[in-house]
């Protein structure tokens, strides 16, 4: 009898695993590989958590598409790198599929006293942003030159490899201010205070993202990147701070 | 007419006709500072700003007669103004904000009466003629300082007709302020974002 119920409960946790297998086989079983920048780390995790993700900033990405990573999908901050990638034949065209702005944010105890972006032209301010290569870093750039702010450029401690390091760095107190996306922003409001940047000075900051053509799941890819330009994955962009497909994306 | 007299006339026509997009043009070469490229960028955004007002104002009918025709002017300044701005950009070099780029935030009842219609006009362009003035007032090239100051004059005869659809004189102060860009920026932010 005991012999018995070993075999049945062995049997039943057999059975169990395959079930669970069955049931996850469509997500799980032959996950995509998707390249995406850190700026949507906390949303693509969220939206689809099945599929293997490889965060960074886009420029870095780029290289390793370049030099052939096993990658499925590319999602890109900007849109230069997937359009450089597709001009050397590396990935499928690329489309559009969310947009962003640009935000100043402060540590909450605020030792520099900052409460408007032009404090950055007026107050000794350790800031902290990405480097030039990676796209948030191009885009702070704009925003300073679109508001004659390039001085503040001289007040720069230290230069970072992704947005989420700027974040990281103005959330522990390592810097005064720092500029990232609103979306980046809004992951730490309890530990940042947000400055907005005037509508009239942000960059066209614009995600595109394309399938890889060495990718040995095309259908799939195309799938995910349809489902992402759903009103699902729409939505799930939108609750996450991401603005809506732009009306222009040019 | 003589031949000679004919070929002048057709330059100052075609001068006219070009307007500023030929002035602008020509700063292509010139190099303009930040603070001036500024003055460029934040009038843009506004400008577009500004033709979406007085879209939005000729939509809801609020006027007949002669000030319907003043917003449906003033709709055609801006996009002017915008044309202008945008060569000016490119040609320094910068990538010229497009009118889809924005969203812009009318709060509600803006347009329900020609009264706060008319005071959302006012803020608005309020803060290019002032804007307009620093930049006349202040910067560098020339060429620029024209473009500024003949939009400044646009501007104010646009405030006038506001001001008067708005209760007002048409005619207002003798020296109207000219504001930064800080100011001017934070006063249309609730409309422009």
């Amino acid at each position: 009898m005991k012999r018995i119920t070993s075999v049945l409960a062995a049997a039943t946790v057999v059975v169990a695993l395959a079930l669970s297998s069955t049931a996850g086989a469509q997500t799980t079983a032959n996950p995509l590989t998707i390249y995406a920048a850190a700026s949507l780390t906390g949303v693509f995790g969220a939206y689809d958590p099945a599929q293997h993700y490889s965060f960074a900033g886009s420029n870095v990405l780029e290289t390793q598409i370049k030099n052939g990573a096993p990658a499925d999908i590319f999602a890109s901050a900007a849109p230069l790198n997937a359009e450089r990638l597709y001009a050397a034949g590396l990935v499928d065209k690329p489309v559009t599929f969310t947009a962003n702005r640009l935000a100043l944010i402060v540590p909450k105890s605020n030792p520099a006293d900052i409460t408007s972006v032009y404090d950055l032209k007026t107050k000794k301010v350790k800031l902290v942003i990405a480097n030039p290569a990676v796209p948030v870093g191009g885009y702070t750039r704009t925003v300073l030159k679109k508001m004659a702010l390039t001085s503040a450029l001289a007040n720069v401690v230290s230069q970072e490899s992704d947005v989420k390091a700027v974040t990281a760095k103005v959330a522990l107190g390592q810097a005064d201010a720092g500029f990232v996306y609103v979306t980046d922003a809004r992951a730490v409001s309890d530990q940042v205070t947000v400055i907005p940047i005037p509508a009239w000075a942000q960059p066209r900051v614009r995600y595109e993202i394309a399938v890889v053509s060495k990718s040995g799941n095309k259908a799939a890819a195309q799938a995910w990147i349809k489902g992402l330009l759903s009103t699902k994955g729409q939505a799930a962009l939108k609750n996450a701070g991401f603005l809506p497909l732009p009306k222009a994306s040019s | 007419m003589n031949r000679r007299r004919l070929i002048l006339s057709a330059a100052g026509a075609g001068l006219a006709v070009s307007g500023f997009a030929g002035t602008t043009r020509g700063l292509a070469a010139l190099t303009a500072t930040d603070d001036e490229l500024a003055y460029a960028n934040f009038g843009l955004a506004t400008e577009f700003l500004l033709k979406d007002f007085y879209a939005q104002a000729a939509a809801a009918k609020l006027v007949g007669g002669p000030a319907a025709r003043n917003l449906a002017r003033g709709g055609f300044n801006a996009a002017e103004h915008a044309a202008a701005l945008g060569t000016l950009l490119t040609g320094a070099g910068q990538t010229a904000a497009v009118e889809e780029d924005f969203t812009f935030a009318w709060p509600a009842g803006t347009f329900a009466k020609a009264q706060p219609a008319a005071a959302a006009g006012l803020t608005i362009t309020q803060a290019l003629l002032g804007t307009y003035l620093s930049a006349a007032g202040s910067i560098s090239i020339a060429s620029y300082r024209t473009l500024f100051a003949s939009m400044s004059a646009n501007l104010a005869q646009q405030v006038g007709a506001l001001s008067e659809l708005a209760g007002g004189r048409a005619v207002g102060v003798s020296f109207p302020a000219a504001v930064d860009v800080q100011t001017a920026s934070d006063a249309v932010a609730s409309y422009l974002g």
